[in-house]
């Protein structure tokens, strides 16, 4: 009984700020007022407000740039991953576990330790303020966890797949891009997902390797916008904000739940 | 597995993807960030070489130590609270009757994120925010150190606790049931079983919860710069955030490298000290 009072104070602690939130990120925005913030305003106008901070911090072009680089990406990092993984393990490359420790090794760098060759060196390739530049480090950051996970999948595959393959002559290539890369969806969702929600919260690359409006993900827009909240945009503005662009990653999650979860139990299968 | 590879050297064209990418875009700016630590630069002129100059400055520096001592709050208030708080929820529910719906408050915050998460808190806790209006008091929450830390640090325990909750609830959903229906035969029960029997148990999946919070909180950067950008003054930065000022506010590039290094040359020092405890504690 205890135990049940407990997890519900605590809850109730938790949920009073996410009452907040919800009430007034939909409240109409000129009749927002601290002292009343309780209260819960008649009108809906989530949707309204959002549409007013996407028009004044102009976040439609960092929208769909944010879009761009949190599907290519991860989709170029997995399937970089996928290879280096593929030939390690099935292909049994020489010295693959070196090449492997190569790769992953590139996770175990804080970004403080990248941020100032990366922002130097993207001056002057002209990489600065482009997407290809930030599709570039975001890929890069990404195809560690590829080769790890997918090299853990494909060394639980059975090789006589491979070999029965190779019997009806397809080539190594063929193998891979028809047999191994289908079979391995689960896995290469799971990798996705994670990767997805990793760039669409980045800050600090957006913030270090970009400058105009289009350019600019949408997290480090909104930092920007943040200084704004006192300078003018209303909070309910701010609030429909901060909560609109957090759900492509909840909306992803939840759509994936079930593959997420096999991907990732498969992954570890040794 | 000692089979001849069977692509010799054409397999090389499989993994230069991920291995080009790595080498030219996380290990060269690592070394290069490394070497410029010891450098005077400012991004226009060329680097000067002043050998450990920077890393002498660090010891002597006020805002360096304001950091460091923020960095070290935010990694124990990290581990009391969406770790340790994070615990007590998930023992507390798990196996109780309907548990998961107790533990539905505690998701909802996850679903906010980086940005988003600021974005929400910054009216609550402002000067005419309300945080002060419901508790009636006149409290200036980012404003005085170490007030704003600990402020802060509410916010992260609100946002993480749920996510730390759900990954112990796997993990004492998986341990097994004999252990502890026989402590319980035995007349074990509360605080005793726990701390005897499910707690030991449970020990792999702690580990790495403990380890992961380790690392990122010895990082903290994304909420302090969206919330409070390390101020006012410079009284809210962690290391990771005096690295980002210095570089990109003060152009002090050598420096900020050096900060860099220092936070680097700290996560590899705590993640192996930690690491190795929990290899020879089991």
């Amino acid at each position: 009984m205890i135990r049940r009072i407990v997890l519900v104070a605590l809850g109730l602690v938790w949920l009073g700020p996410t009452y907040l939130l919800l009430v007034n990120a939909s409240r109409p925005a000129d009749t927002y007022d601290p002292a009343s913030a309780w209260a819960p305003s008649g009108d809906f106008a989530l949707l309204e407000n959002f549409a007013r901070a996407v028009e004044g911090a102009n976040l439609a072009g960092s929208l769909a740039s944010t879009a761009l680089y949190s599907v290519v990406s991860p989709l170029l990092g997995v399937l970089a991953g996928a290879l280096a993984g593929y030939v390690i393990v099935v292909l049994r490359l020489r010295h693959g576990f070196w090449w492997f420790l190569l790769i992953f090794g590139g996770t175990v760098f804080p970004s403080q330790m990248l941020l100032v060759p990366l922002f130097v060196g993207y001056s002057e390739a002209g990489l600065y303020d482009t997407r290809l530049g930030l599709i570039l480090i975001y890929t890069a950051i990404n195809a560690p966890l590829g080769a790890f996970v997918l090299r853990n999948f494909y060394a639980g595959v059975a090789f006589s797949i491979f070999e029965a393959a190779r019997m009806d002559g397809a080539s190594t290539w063929r193998v891979f891009w028809r047999i191994y890369l289908p079979m391995s969806l689960p896995a290469l969702t799971a990798v996705f997902i994670l990767e997805f929600t990793f760039i669409w919260n980045d800050l600090v690359f957006g913030l270090t390797l970009t400058q105009s409006e289009d350019v600019r993900p949408v997290m480090t827009a909104l930092a920007g916008l943040m200084t704004d909240v006192y300078a003018g945009t209303p909070v309910p503005v701010g609030l429909a904000a901060g909560l609109v662009v957090s759900l492509p990653t909840v909306v992803l999650f939840l759509a994936t739940q079930r593959l997420f979860a096999r991907g990732l139990s498969l992954g570890s299968v040794q | 597995m000692s089979r001849p590879p069977i692509l010799g050297r054409f397999g090389h064209g499989y993994v230069a993807p991920a291995a080009v990418l790595v080498a030219v875009l996380l290990y060269a700016p690592f070394v290069w960030t490394a070497y410029l630590s010891l450098t005077r630069y400012d991004g226009l002129e060329s680097p000067v070489w002043v050998g450990l100059a920077n890393f002498v400055k660090l010891f002597d520096d006020d805002a360096l130590l304001t950091s460091t001592r923020n960095t070290l709050i935010w990694v124990a208030g990290t581990m009391a609270l969406p770790v340790g708080l994070g615990l007590l929820v998930a023992v507390l529910s798990y196996d109780l009757k309907g548990g998961a719906w107790y533990r539905v408050p505690f998701m909802l915050p996850y679903a906010l994120s980086g940005a988003g998460l600021a974005m929400v808190w910054s009216p609550v806790l402002s000067h005419d925010g309300i945080a002060n209006l419901l508790l009636g008091v006149d409290t200036a929450f980012l404003q005085e150190a170490p007030a704003n830390t600990l402020a802060m640090l509410a916010v992260w325990t609100w946002q993480q606790l749920g996510v730390n909750t759900l990954l112990f609830v796997v993990g004492l959903q998986s341990i097994p049931r004999e252990p502890i229906e026989a402590a319980r035969l035995d007349g074990a029960s509360g605080w005793r079983l726990f701390r005897h029997v499910t707690w030991p148990l449970m020990r792999p999946l702690t580990a790495v919860v403990v380890g992961l919070a380790l690392v990122s909180s010895l990082k903290t950067f994304d909420i302090v710069w969206v919330l409070t950008q390390g101020g006012p003054g410079r009284n809210s930065e962690t290391l990771a955030v005096t690295m980002y000022k210095e570089t990109f506010v003060a152009s002090d590039y050598g420096y900020g490298s050096a900060v860099a290094v220092l936070l680097t040359v700290v996560t590899g020092l705590a993640s192996y000290l930690y690491l190795r405890r929990q290899v020879t504690a089991t």
